[in-house]
């Protein structure tokens, strides 16, 4: 439970630094937004649902670029990284919170993204399906959870904003590309590997990868 | 030069000379494919090899965080290098394959794709070990990302389990799907091509080691 409280109030006081800064939310929709309208200028607007579908992964992924990417490097600027390392609660617990505060980033944007890449790609997911909702819920978490560690993996070097989606692209594809073929079974229909697995492999994949990136932000913040 | 290098360099050329001469003089043409088998040599070895490469790197990586031993970053530096070298070889046999029996050098075959996402993979940890200075943060972090960068290669060799694809399986449970003068053939490629691996890694760590120190010997200077 003081696990839990503690990482909750790291998520939290990001989000309440979030909210005075909205502009910079609304800077990661504008972002998604105009990488929607590139690749549809790009597809010169004959665009499938199957296409349309994966289109939606990969904004997110980039958009996540663009959101994870300050996670970690916030705290450098504003000089409280020393702080948090300091903080009588664990490095595993710091680096939840700013999972958590990532996701919240990106499942805010998604909540708009959704529904306008589906009208302008012209693919339809229903709303009823408990799928859909793990499917993103659980994607989300995991490119959050790999952008987290990604930002903490910059700490060292010179050029963080250069160098962030060199870390973030190796470290995000393997669940992009599941993702992307969940979603592509969603939009339209069964495919070679069932639902269910694609889903257990997103889970397993989100698993190790927070099992992995808790333990390189501990050994980041101890060093 | 010491005996057991004197050795290794032996063994490496001795090899690489019956590679040559089982590529292009001993196996037959295949049945169907006739003498584009022989591509089949140039491009498996060197896949297989950079698999080993990155496998070092990642064993390396987990030493050196758990030793503090500076030479088994360089080891994992120089093994990046080096399969990334091995992949390249892959992707350009690869796609000699492809165009000469699918009718396109490139066709996003899962196979495909995920040997060119590991490449990229590894292209990104050495340019991000090359954007850190300081040799001590960069083998700590750098051993960091060569530990979760290791996903790629397990993407890449079960790709062609998880999707439909075009490449054929060559290597199953039950043995090679081909005739022994060719099994043969792959099997010497093999190993030629792990003893390049082991000797040019065994070049590269000298080299990266004397590097290492005329840095410091600079900087000590200055």
């Amino acid at each position: 439970m003081t696990y839990l409280r503690a990482i909750m109030a790291i998520a939290k006081k990001d989000i309440m630094i979030q909210f005075r800064r909205p502009f910079e939310l609304f800077a990661m929709f504008l972002f998604a937004l105009i990488s929607l309208l590139a690749f549809a200028f790009g597809m010169g607007g004959d665009i499938s649902p199957e296409i349309g579908s994966a289109m939606l992964w990969v904004i997110i992924f980039l958009t996540g670029m663009f959101g994870f990417a300050p996670v970690f490097l916030s705290e450098v600027d504003t000089g409280t990284l020393k702080g948090i390392s300091v903080a009588p609660i664990p490095a595993w617990a710091v680096y939840l919170g700013k999972v958590t505060y990532g996701f919240f980033l990106m499942i805010t944007v998604e909540v708009f993204l959704i529904p306008i890449s589906m009208v302008l790609f012209g693919f339809s997911l229903s709303f009823t399906n408990p799928y859909v909702y793990a499917t993103f819920i659980l994607g989300t978490l995991d490119l959050a959870t790999v952008g987290s560690m990604a930002s903490a993996l910059t700490l060292p070097v010179e050029s963080k904003a250069t160098i962030f989606p060199l870390v973030y692209f190796p470290t995000a594809t393997s669940a992009l590309i599941l993702l992307v073929e969940l979603t592509r079974g969603l939009v339209m229909g069964p495919l070679l590997i069932g639902l269910d697995i694609l889903l257990k492999l997103v889970a397993g994949h989100l698993f190790a990868m927070m099992l992995l990136s808790a333990s390189i932000f501990n050994y980041v913040l101890t060093n | 030069m010491n005996r057991t290098r004197l050795l290794l360099y032996i063994a490496t050329m001795i090899t690489g000379v019956i590679y040559i001469y089982m590529t292009w003089i001993f196996a037959p043409p295949e049945a169907t494919l006739h003498e584009l088998i022989r591509i089949l040599f140039q491009h498996v070895a060197p896949a297989l090899t950079a698999y080993l490469a990155f496998g070092v790197t990642l064993i390396s990586s987990i030493l050196y965080l758990w030793k503090s031993d500076i030479r088994y970053d360089l080891v994992s530096g120089a093994s990046i290098k080096i399969g990334l070298l091995f992949t390249t070889i892959t992707l350009l046999s690869g796609m000699q394959w492809a165009a000469a029996t699918w009718g396109s050098p490139w066709n996003w075959d899962p196979r495909e794709t995920t040997t060119l996402i590991l490449w990229i993979a590894y292209a990104c940890l050495l340019v991000y070990r090359a954007s850190i200075n300081d040799p001590e943060i960069r083998a700590q972090y750098g051993s960091l990302f060569g530990i979760i960068a290791f996903p790629a290669v397990i993407l890449s060799y079960l790709s062609i389990h998880l999707w439909n694809t075009l490449h054929p399986v060559v290597i199953t449970p039950i043995g090679l799907q081909m005739a022994v003068e060719h099994g043969m053939t792959l099997g010497i490629s093999i190993i030629a091509i792990i003893l390049l691996y082991i000797m040019i890694l065994d070049i590269t760590y000298r080299v990266d080691k004397v590097n290492e120190k005329l840095m410091e010997y600079r900087m000590n200077r200055s």
